[in-house]
């Protein structure tokens, strides 16, 4: 404990799934909420409710019922009229990442989990600058290990540990996994989802319970290249990994097609699905650079800024 | 197009086809692949199912593709043949051509006999099943190469092994071989279940060669049928076609040589004749001579005949004198690079010059006084010595016999039997050699003389109508006998040639005719010094054709005798006790050198020369006309039962690599 006191100091380890100069940069970008939220407590983040701290934001005409202690007397003492003075309100951020740890993220080149857990190590470490509340979820069929509430960026190694620890096994049930999270997490705030979403139970229940907790939610779809340029041929007994399932294929240039056409007709029901309900989705192949999809392609999707 | 084994191909078919199928309605052995998920997997496999209802069958393209493969294949065990010769009779003779003219070097660079083989070889491959071929090679004499077989590789072998020999063509001994071989294939075979046609001993006979054969108008296909495949293109050729080489009558020292040169091609040509001695061009003007000969003119259909080429082409003839008093070797060379080398050089050993020798024998004071007048005074003979026939039998052999012949070049003998014959040759006036098969009959009298050959040597200019000639005795002389001059039923005289030993013999006695005094003695007599002792100057006997016997004197006290052939080869032959010798292995033009191992390791050299215009007339014939018959020819390129299997081979390997590509690429219709 005393040596990751020390460590923090200066750097939070990241253990192998981020390196220092990307943690540096990371450390300039916050997370960014589209909504409104009611935090318990204040926290550093700038809310687009507007409160009580320290900076000013905007002036609006007073209505009855209006606090009386934030009018600002010297605007009516030039116009003769009521003005209300607007401050910003800073208040504390709920940040969840459930990262999905089924068998199914266990292929792939480069790795899906280990994809995954970098995502996920990265956002919550831009958490944890920010003095965010991180909350970490595991999960297959169930929530496998969670960590909570953890604010700062000495809390970093810790996440690091618990992603490099949890196991990548068992059959994904986003939606058993969902409804857990549901139930425990009550605060609002924003949510990412990291995986592949290859569930035979489907997406949407589980998104669904997601949605009924009134969170921004952001669903990062990984996915390796294997998966979306299969390099297969000749008579195949494809097996799978999660459950065993197998279906006899002998692979032909119509029935690549076929594939290639459902997967794309599977991300745009999902990408669909999301955009309908106000959540964001991001395509994430593993072949991408995990760096470029942080710094640049989140921050256009409006996560990090 | 024919399958020639379209059993075989039924067969394999009727087995590797359905094998082929029941493999394909086995269950696939499929190679297990662990995935992240088979959502999305299954769901394609399920829609292309819903979705094309004949998937089944689009799959089987590849089957599809495997069936074309074992169809080109089957296609190809079945044998098949473009351009089928149907043959009723299954028993083939193939004569093959391998006379000089097989020397010609083609446009492509090939000898004509690489081509004939070519073309035999390709028709012995496409020999439907269970026919039985022989092969003959001919030149003047044919040889069984391969007698009747089904074994095609054998018969390949055995055409590959024909080489070309400088000999003329000759076909009928090859025709004689190829009845007397189908003749016993009939014995052979006799009994039941043979094809009627080969119980009849017919067999075809396909002739490769460029139909020039000296014979072939004497000859006739007795059963059976002919076919003649034309082999060769190449036109252009000069040659020389006569030659002779001899001293001056009067002064030995002169060396006359005489070629005559043919252009045979279809242009044209200008070309040098030079004369060698020993190989060296002779020093000084004269020893090469430019001519200009003019085209020869369109080949005649048919067979050749020798006096076909005389309208043919434009001779010249070359004649080179020279003072040259040693013997050696005389060459005659035609500087220039045709079709047919073998024609462009003549050669011919030469003696040292010597004098006539002549020994008359007679008991006779006025046939004495008649031969010593016409020897010595008329033809000049300076060495001429007369002897009794007391003195000749009692000569030592010293006197009579030098170097295992007859000392004298000529021994004249009026009305003297003997049987003392050393090597030579001989005028019997009236007498006879005592040798077995030679006899003497009832006299004929008061007949008159019915026939003569005045175009032989012998007669030339004597004039034998105004010879009388009052009575003579029956001969019975050998069969090869030449008959010069005939009575109505018996022969007046006639030349006899055994080996080492010519024999000239007239049934009469001089005294009982006007020879002596008539001009034609002289004449007679002097044709004798010229034919018989080749002026005395040259052995014509030494010049030969190729295949020629080669019958040589052996000195006494000789055990063998090493031949040298022009291409270096030795031949050891024993010849003891004998007093000559012969040799048959000529079939290479040039010079043979002749050795004994008696004491003077005694030496003589003899020539093998073509000098044959229907060899050097090399521009194949268009058709073939054996007796009066003219024979079904195949012209231009033999392509007959033309194997069409490679085709399949390739068709089955294209179609496997598209297939394999289809499979490697899932590319799928």
């Amino acid at each position: 404990m005393a040596d990751t006191t020390a460590a923090t100091q200066k750097k939070p380890s990241s253990g192998g799934l981020l390196d220092p100069d990307f943690m540096n940069r990371l450390e300039r970008l916050e997370i960014i909420s589209r909504k409104i939220h009611s935090a318990r407590n204040k926290g550093e983040r700038v809310s687009k409710r507007k409160g009580e701290s320290a900076e000013f934001a905007d002036y609006r005409n007073y209505v009855s019922g209006d606090d009386l202690r934030h009018i600002d007397w010297n605007i009516y003492a030039r116009l003769e009229r009521l003005f209300l003075k607007l401050f910003l309100e800073e208040e504390e951020l709920n940040v969840s990442i459930l990262v999905d740890v089924s068998k199914s993220m266990d292929s792939g080149e480069p790795q899906k989990a280990l994809y995954a857990k970098r995502v996920a190590a990265a956002i919550g470490y831009i958490g944890l600058c920010n003095y965010n509340r991180v909350n970490l979820y595991a999960y297959a069929d169930k929530i496998v290990g969670f960590l909570r509430a953890l604010r700062s960026r000495r809390m970093m190694s810790r996440v690091v540990q618990f992603l490099e620890e949890v196991p990548i096994e068992g059959k994904s049930h986003f939606a058993a996994a969902a409804r857990q999270f549901a139930m425990r997490h009550t605060q609002k705030g924003v949510a990412l989802v990291v995986s592949d979403f290859l569930d035979k139970g489907g997406f949407e229940e589980g998104l669904r319970y997601l949605l009924g907790r009134h969170l921004d939610i952001y669903a990062l779809q990984v996915l390796s290249p294997e998966e979306l340029q299969p390099e297969l041929a000749g008579d195949l007994r494809l097996v799978d990994c999660e459950d065993d399932d197998v279906a006899e294929i002998t692979v032909s240039r119509p029935l690549l097609d076929k594939y290639k056409a459902n997967l794309q007709a599977f991300c745009e029901s999902l990408r669909d699905y999301c955009n309908q309900r106000g959540i964001a989705y991001v395509m994430a192949p593993t072949s991408h650079p995990f760096e470029a999809l942080i710094l640049s392609y989140l921050r256009q999707r409006g996560l990090v800024r | 197009m024919i399958l020639l084994s379209w059993q075989t191909a039924l067969l394999v078919g009727a087995i590797a086809i359905p094998l082929l199928i029941l493999l394909y309605f086995l269950k696939l052995r499929r190679r297990e692949h662990r995935i992240s998920s088979t959502l999305l997997w299954k769901r394609a496999v399920h829609d292309l199912q819903v979705n094309a209802p004949f998937q089944k069958l689009r799959r089987n393209l590849l089957l599809f593709l495997q069936l074309l493969v074992l169809g080109a294949i089957i296609f190809g065990l079945a044998n098949p043949v473009m351009n089928f010769v149907k043959r009723q009779e299954r028993n083939i003779v193939l004569l093959v051509d391998r006379s000089g003219s097989m020397k010609t070097i083609e446009p492509d660079g090939r000898t004509r006999m690489e081509h004939v083989k070519d073309a035999a070889a390709q028709f012995v491959s496409n020999l439907a099943d269970g026919s039985r071929a022989m092969v003959i090679s001919f030149a003047d004499r044919a040889n069984v190469a391969c007698s009747f077989t089904d074994d095609k590789r054998r018969l390949e072998r055995q055409i590959r092994e024909v080489e070309p020999t400088d000999a003329c063509s000759k076909i009928g001994e090859a025709l004689q071989l190829a009845v007397a071989y189908s003749a016993s294939l009939v014995d052979e075979r006799g009994g039941g279940g043979v094809p009627e046609a080969a119980q009849r001993g017919a067999a075809d006979i396909e002739l490769f060669s460029d139909g020039r054969i000296a014979d072939a108008d004497e000859q006739y296909v007795t059963r059976g049928s002919m076919q003649y495949y034309k082999i060769g293109e190449a036109a252009d050729n000069v040659g020389i076609v006569a030659f002779s080489a001899r001293r001056h009558y009067e002064r030995p020292g002169m060396l006359s040589v005489f070629a005559e040169v043919e252009n045979f091609g279809p242009r044209p040509i200008r070309t040098d004749v030079s004369i060698l001695l020993d190989g060296r061009l002779l020093p000084g003007p004269g020893s090469i001579k430019e001519i200009e000969l003019g085209p020869a003119a369109a080949p005649t259909s048919g067979p050749a005949r020798p006096d076909d080429t005389a309208a043919l082409a434009s001779r010249q003839t070359v004649i080179f004198e020279m003072q040259h008093e040693s013997g050696g070797v005389v060459e005659v060379r035609l500087s220039r690079d045709d079709a047919l080398a073998l024609d462009n050089r003549v050669v011919a050993p030469i003696d040292p010059p010597r004098q006539v020798r002549v020994l008359a024998v007679s008991d006779r004071a006025d046939v004495r006084w008649f031969l010593n007048r016409e020897f010595v005074e008329s033809l000049e003979i300076k060495d001429f010595k007369l002897m009794t026939g007391q003195e000749y039998e009692s000569a030592p052999d010293k006197a009579l016999i030098a170097e295992g012949r007859s000392a004298f070049d000529l021994v004249v003998l009026d009305n003297h039997d003997t049987a003392r014959l050393p090597p030579g040759d001989y005028v019997f006036l009236g007498g006879l050699p005592r040798v077995k098969g030679y006899a003497r009959g009832e006299e004929v009298e008061g007949r008159v003389l019915a026939l003569w050959n005045e175009s032989h040597p012998l007669l030339r200019s004597v004039g034998v109508d105004r010879v009388f000639i009052s009575k003579w005795k029956r001969l019975t002389l050998p069969e090869h006998a030449v008959k010069l001059i005939e009575g109505e039923d018996s022969v007046v005289l006639a030349l006899v040639t055994e080996p080492g030993h010519r024999y000239v013999i007239s049934a009469f006695d001089v005294l009982d005719t006007n020879l002596p005094l008539q001009p034609a003695f002289p004449i007679f007599l002097q044709n004798a010094v010229m034919y018989l002792a080749g002026g005395g100057l040259l052995d014509e006997g030494r010049l030969i054709r190729p295949g020629d016997t080669m019958s040589l004197p052996v000195p006494p006290g000789a055990q063998n005798v090493r031949i040298d052939g022009p291409d270096g080869r030795e031949e050891n032959l024993e010849v003891q006790g004998r007093h000559s010798m012969t040799f048959a292995h000529t079939y290479l033009a040039g010079v043979y050198r002749a050795v004994f191992d008696d004491k003077g390791r005694t030496a003589n050299a003899f020539a093998v020369n073509t000098l044959d215009p229907i060899e050097s007339l090399i521009t194949p014939n268009e058709t073939f006309t054996i007796g009066a018959e003219q024979v079904a020819s195949v012209t231009g390129q033999v392509k007959v039962n033309e194997p069409l299997w490679p085709w399949a081979a390739g068709a089955a390997l294209l179609v496997l690599l598209v297939e394999w590509w289809i499979y490697n690429k899932r590319v799928m219709l």
